[in-house]
């Protein structure tokens, strides 16, 4: 057997796969290749014609005894042709309701990772406020935990009644989404090394615990403005800061609570689980930018804001227990091992 | 030898085709200018989408939708910041701009593309992977405070996973391959007529087994890189078992017995007959054919032995001249199209041995030179 000669025969056929990777490279058709018989579904025929030629070839390199250099430039050819034919799975929108509505708010109501970033943030929230209240308890704690200047710029910020205008408003909920959702996916990418995550849940908490009580304090003039702006999208956002934070625990005690699974392994699989739990909070968060920017500055009276945060706390509640509470037919485990690998199909 | 898998940065995936082949991983000194590629793309897009919106801002302040101006350049510039590479990696295959202009890509772990919610989960645990961040308001107490990502966290994870993935990698499910067009095709071609003579006294039922036909490949496409003495220095621990075992002379050029045996396995037909040797016609090198009378040659006239090594009595039949035509490589590649990938090194100055001496055979190799005959 000559393998100069079957080279010389293949090679023909591989370039031509090759200029139709090429062609395929962005958008996936065939018919930049410059060939006629590359229009269309043609086209596509013949490059799995091709491909299906070039894997026959690798997989008899051995029997042929191709020289080692031919074998890794099939290989390479191969991986590229694969490379075309199996294109990236697009996002699938139908699906992301299914997440909003179903998956994440099983897995918040079934996930320790929640109650316990909850219980850190709200606790240390509280804490922070009753410390930053009385100034008796640890003298000068809001001044250190804040800075002078900021608390003396929190005052002044709200000595003024609350009056906007709409054009206020729309910008600044632009602002908000940006500047608090990024705080929130940056607290959930720091999660799965743990501390980084806990520690900015922590400074979080206690900053704005901070600031809460420092303003609840009877002789700070602009308190009762704070206390109306806040009241509104509060539940959303601190709600939200949580949730985002929870969601990067998840990932991060993937490394230590493996299950039984190697370690690797049981990342991915927490990794996944997290995701819906994070597509919440960023809707939290942008709901809450939509309420920060629109309802808690204007002029409405303090009944329609206060009605506001009741409503929103009760659709909170609603979420996570009536929609997560664990459904008869199709327990977690099984919904989450499916919400895993919905690309596996 | 006794690990199994190889050391290389290759990873084998099995398709549905149930071909088992093999990617190459991407380093971080592949992943880190995508990286800064993607970068400076990214803050490109943001200033030319500030500078069009900072337009569009004065042409409709007048109506009052500045404001609504402002909110969208917060809100793309945190869509820009935050998803471009889980929008670009999903609709582009796996690729960002910097991925593409590098030749990487990213694909899951089982060698299947990669899906939207991998492509976000990775791009958005990028942020841990950059930690710790390098304060620099800690070296001089009036710079701004100004956080540079130094990558440690996710350079030690690449270097500690077998397939190199950094931890929003590992989180996903992914991992980067070498994904690069124009990969040649290497074949030899043996244009020295030496090389099939002496083939064709291998026996006919030799058959070479399956690593010494890689490694003759292997061989072949790398002796053109080699001085003629390096080559034979290689080739002599597997030419001296060859010629006891098929009772070649002592005195045989090894590099050439390689070569012939690298003929005789990829380029040879069995059916072909023995092209027209010329003045080697009857030449044996054989053992047993030392001493007999070796055709028009003349007994002392020794074409395969290595130039070197000869005895001074020998002629110089084989080391003739170097020519200014004689410096086409000895070995072309089939495609003849595609580029060589660096000059020959030292071919026609270093190379003064038998394999340059290939080109016209009836008129060089049996005129001695002149200054030689002494």
């Amino acid at each position: 057997m000559n393998v100069a000669k079957l080279l010389e025969k293949r090679r023909v056929q591989w370039s031509e796969l090759e200029r139709l990777c090429d062609s395929m490279e962005v958008r996936g058709r065939t018919d930049k290749s410059g060939f006629k018989h590359h229009q269309g579904v043609q086209g596509i025929a013949r490059f799995s014609t091709l491909y299906r030629a070039a894997c026959a070839d690798l997989a008899l390199a051995d029997t042929y005894q191709l020289p080692p250099g031919t074998v890794t430039y099939l290989h390479r050819l191969v991986a590229r042709a694969h490379n075309q034919l199996y294109r990236a799975n697009k996002f699938e929108p139908q699906s992301w309701s299914t997440i909003i509505f179903e998956t994440a708010p099983q897995q918040i109501f079934a996930d320790p990772c929640v109650r316990v970033a909850t219980l850190i943030f709200f606790g240390l929230f509280a804490l922070a406020m009753y410390l930053g209240r009385n100034d008796t308890i640890i003298p000068g704690f809001a001044d250190r935990m804040v800075g002078t200047e900021q608390l003396s710029q929190l005052e002044e910020a709200y000595e003024a009644p609350l009056a906007g205008s709409l054009n206020h408003y729309v910008s600044m909920s632009g602002f908000y989404i940006m500047h608090n959702t990024g705080i929130g996916l940056r607290c959930f990418a720091y999660g799965i090394l743990l501390i980084p995550c806990l520690l900015s849940l922590a400074y979080n908490a206690l900053a704005l615990g901070t600031m809460f009580g420092y303003m609840a304090r009877p002789d700070i003039v602009g308190g009762d403005n704070f206390f109306e702006f806040v009241t509104a999208h509060g539940p959303f956002e601190l709600t939200a800061i949580a949730l985002a934070a929870a969601a990067g625990l998840r990932i991060g005690l993937g490394l230590f609570y493996t299950g039984g699974l190697p370690r690797t392994e049981s990342i991915r699989v927490n990794a996944m689980k997290a995701v819906p739990v994070m597509a919440a909070s960023a809707l939290l968060f942008t709901l809450a930018a939509f309420t920060e920017g629109f309802i808690s500055p204007s002029p409405l009276p303090y009944v329609v804001k206060a009605v506001w945060s009741v409503f929103s706390s009760g659709l909170i509640s609603f979420y996570f227990v009536v929609l997560g509470f664990p459904r008869e037919t199709g327990d977690l485990v099984s919904q989450s091992t499916a919400g895993d690998q919905p690309d596996a199909a | 030898m006794a690990s199994p898998a190889a050391l290389d940065t290759t990873i084998a995936v099995v398709t549905p085709e149930n071909i088992a082949f093999d990617y190459q991983l991407a380093g971080p000194f592949r992943r880190l200018p995508a990286y800064l590629i993607d970068l400076g793309v990214r803050w490109g897009v943001i200033i030319v989408v500030v500078i069009c919106l900072a337009l569009a801002g004065l042409m409709v302040s007048f109506s009052g939708l500045g404001s609504f101006v402002l909110a969208a350049g917060f809100i793309l510039y945190f869509l820009i910041s935050w998803f471009y590479g889980t929008v670009l990696e999903t609709y582009f295959n796996g690729r960002t701009i910097g991925k593409w202009a590098c030749g990487i890509r990213v694909i899951d772990t089982d060698g299947r593309p990669i899906s939207g919610k991998r492509a976000m989960l990775r791009n958005l645990l990028r942020i841990a992977d950059l930690a710790p961040p390098l304060v620099l308001s800690s070296f001089a107490t009036d710079a701004m405070p100004v956080f540079l990502p130094t990558g440690m966290i996710g350079l030690l994870t690449m270097l500690f996973t077998r397939r190199m993935q950094r931890l929003g990698d590992l989180a996903a499910g992914t991992m980067v391959i070498v994904d690069e067009r124009g990969w040649r095709l290497p074949v030899a071609k043996v244009d020295d007529p030496r090389v099939p003579a002496l083939a064709s006294f291998f026996p006919g039922d030799y058959r070479v087994s399956r690593s010494m036909a890689k490694t003759l490949a292997i061989y072949a496409e790398r002796r053109h890189y080699l001085t003629p003495a390096r080559r034979r220095e290689i080739a002599r621990h597997l030419a001296i078992p060859l010629i006891d075992r098929f009772e070649f002379r002592a005195d045989i050029d090894p590099d050439l017995l390689m070569y012939a045996l690298y003929y005789r396995v990829y380029l040879s037909d069995p059916s072909d007959e023995i092209a027209d040797l010329g003045p080697l016609a009857g030449f044996s090198p054989l053992r047993r054919d030392q001493n007999k009378p070796q055709g028009l040659m003349g007994d002392a006239a020794n074409p395969i032995s290595p130039a070197v090594n000869r005895p001074a009595t020998a002629t110089a039949i084989a080391e003739p001249t170097p020519r200014a035509g004689s410096n086409a490589p000895d070995i072309s590649l089939l495609g003849k199209s595609l580029p060589r990938p660096q000059p020959h090194p030292g071919v026609g100055q270093t190379d003064v041995g038998q394999t340059e001496s290939g080109q016209q055979p009836g008129s060089q190799q049996d005129v001695p030179r002149p200054e030689e005959q002494r």
